[in-house]
């Protein structure tokens, strides 16, 4: 409870900074609607050559392009700004001001900053998202949406966990920005379906740079194309991504104030 | 009541991996690091009473800010041990980081792009103070500070002065009672120093906080401490008054005698070394124990001559310049 309250703050803080900048405010809002728009374009031109990718319907297609914006939306609007300004913090030793704060130390790193114009991803997505169920044929059942809710939760919880435990090595090697660019040039990949890619290509995608099996696994859960084997390897993962992020987390945060010397 | 900082044999050493020039030395340290141990501070102790302001004092590389991160909670130490109000400060508990605070003159905890005032409400929710507490202790620190308008311009439009006055804001606003400042005037012009030791020792007055602060600057020292802390190659050389300090390590003193024109000219060389000599008043540095008897012999050989006459401690920066380099030790 308390933790929300302080992320509340957190968000009007970064809000009122944003406003401040009308013209990059705007700015931003139309860089948005470009991007969404043209990859909702590319995935309607794909479809105007066939009425199915891999098994997915152009329906269900919106819905998965909903779901990886509602992600995008969440890593751009709080993860990346809070996490860039982590490494700031590492580079100009002004992380001590962090860790001396009563708070829970991961949760300021993860959460102190944010970009709000970049929660417009968020809107979008859940816009095209419910564009595309509207289009389905079948009513979304109470089951599926739960499992839409939990499988969601727990992608949203392994990208975290995996972006977490990268930019811990800045710890050790204090610039860690081209490693973030690798991660990010995944990310791309995860607007189309994880099981069109080829078997490592699957593989990156649902362990190392998780963002495919997150976007795939909530959307398979909506069309009704969710495995049991898919859920389990999500659950799994999940867990034990963000088991060894925090334990990473602390065991830099260790080296960082010279515990171990 | 207990003393607030009690440190006994508290040591710090840092592992540095040592690399030798040249790619392949540096593709070689990947796989094979040799390692040095670069002690910083060296087994110190020392007891902080309630309410005390106390310097800390030493060249750079001397231990100082290690001494303070390790005492903040930053840092954890090689050996030795240390409670602060109590507490074991690296556990970081958040009942001891509620208590304390950490100022770094050379570094700043405030967010660049927007105003103080914001960061001041985040640190209000952070440190859970209520609202009639906050608004008590904010309009304190705007009063001492005179902040005024600068709480309203975003962080990076201020001048350096004006942002190390934010600064103490941001770091005091949950009422520590203990505070770590380290270098607080760095950098700051003449002024805006006087300042901010003016803000410091009124700050202490009202709230009896504890101070620890290190600095460059001797006046700081000399305006706020009464006591200091001498630390020198991690170890502890001097622990007492500052009035104690040049008498314990400074073996001389220095006598000033101003002539008349009658005997302008004497040669004093006679009487002890001569180190200032302009507009007929002559500076003669003596050893200590010889200071009286060279002082009555001046007045007796003198006499009518001998315009003014004074005996002084040489200024507190060349003590401790002495110190550091060498050539005087604590006896």
């Amino acid at each position: 409870m308390r933790y929300l309250r302080l992320w509340r703050l957190f968000a009007l803080t970064e809000l009122q900074f944003e406003l401040a900048y009308r013209v990059n405010f705007v700015l931003g809002f139309v860089e948005m609607f470009l991007v969404v728009g043209t990859s909702i374009a590319a995935v309607l031109v794909l479809f105007s050559h066939t009425t199915a990718l891999n098994g997915w319907s152009l329906d269900q297609m919106l819905v998965l392009l909903g779901v990886y914006y509602l992600i995008q939306g969440v890593v751009n609007l709080v993860l990346t700004p809070s996490f860039e300004r982590l490494m700031e913090h590492v580079r100009l030793g002004t992380l001590d001001f962090l860790l001396l704060k009563p708070v829970n130390a991961q949760f300021l790193v993860s959460t102190r900053h944010l970009r709000v114009v970049r929660g417009m991803d968020l809107l979008l997505g859940v816009a095209v998202l419910l564009v595309g169920l509207s289009r389905m044929d079948d009513q979304l059942g109470l089951g599926a949406a739960f499992l839409f809710v939990l499988t969601l939760g727990l992608g949203l919880v392994a990208v975290y966990a995996m972006l977490l435990a990268l930019v811990t090595l800045s710890f050790w090697f204090v610039r860690v920005e081209n490693l973030l660019a690798i991660f990010w040039a995944f990310t791309d990949a995860g607007r189309f379906p994880v099981d069109i890619y080829p078997g490592w290509l699957r593989l990156t995608l649902s362990t190392v740079v998780p963002i495919g099996i997150a976007v795939t696994a909530p959307a398979e859960a909506v069309v009704g194309s969710l495995t049991v084997g898919t859920f389990a390897l999500l659950a799994a993962g999940t867990a034990v991504a963000f088991g060894f992020a925090a334990w990473f987390w602390r065991r830099g945060l260790r080296s960082y104030t010279g515990a171990s010397a | 009541m207990p003393p607030v900082v009690v440190v006994r044999d508290l040591a710090k050493t840092y592992r540095v991996s040592e690399r030798q020039e040249g790619l392949g030395a540096t593709l070689r340290s990947i796989f094979d690091r040799t390692y040095r141990d670069v002690p910083a501070v060296a087994g110190i102790s020392f007891e902080i009473e309630a309410g005390e302001v106390v310097g800390f004092l030493g060249p750079n590389g001397a231990g100082k800010t290690t001494t303070l991160k390790m005492l903040s909670g930053l840092l954890h130490p090689t050996a030795g041990a240390a409670r602060v109000l109590g507490h074991v400060p690296w556990e970081r508990a958040h009942a001891y980081l509620r208590l304390m605070t950490l100022l770094m003159g050379n570094r700043t905890q405030l967010v660049w792009d927007i105003p103080a005032a914001d960061s001041l409400r985040v640190l209000q929710e952070i440190y859970r103070i209520d609202d009639v507490t906050y608004r008590r202790v904010l309009s304190d620190l705007v009063e001492l500070l005179e902040l005024g308008p600068l709480l309203h311009k975003p962080v990076r439009q201020l001048s350096l002065g004006e942002r190390m006055k934010v600064e103490f804001a941001a770091g005091l606003i949950h009422s520590p009672a203990v505070a770590f400042l380290d270098e607080p005037t760095i950098g700051l012009d003449v002024t805006m120093q006087v300042r901010i030791r003016q803000f410091i020792r009124e700050h202490n007055r009202r709230s009896g906080a504890t101070i620890l602060l290190t600095s460059h600057y001797m006046d700081d020292i000399v305006a706020l401490c009464k006591r200091v802390l001498v630390i020198h190659h991690g170890r502890l050389l001097y622990d007492g008054g500052l009035a104690d300090l040049a008498e314990r390590m400074a073996p001389h003193k220095l006598i000033a005698a101003t002539l008349h024109d009658s005997a302008a000219g004497t040669d004093l060389s006679r009487y002890g070394t001569i180190v200032g000599n302009e507009a007929g008043r002559v500076t003669l540095r003596v050893s200590r124990a010889e200071a009286p008897e060279v002082t009555a012999r001046l007045v007796h050989d003198l006499g009518e001559g001998l315009a003014d006459l004074s005996l002084q401690d040489p200024p507190i920066e060349e003590v401790i310049d002495r110190v550091f380099s060498g050539e005087a030790l604590p006896t």
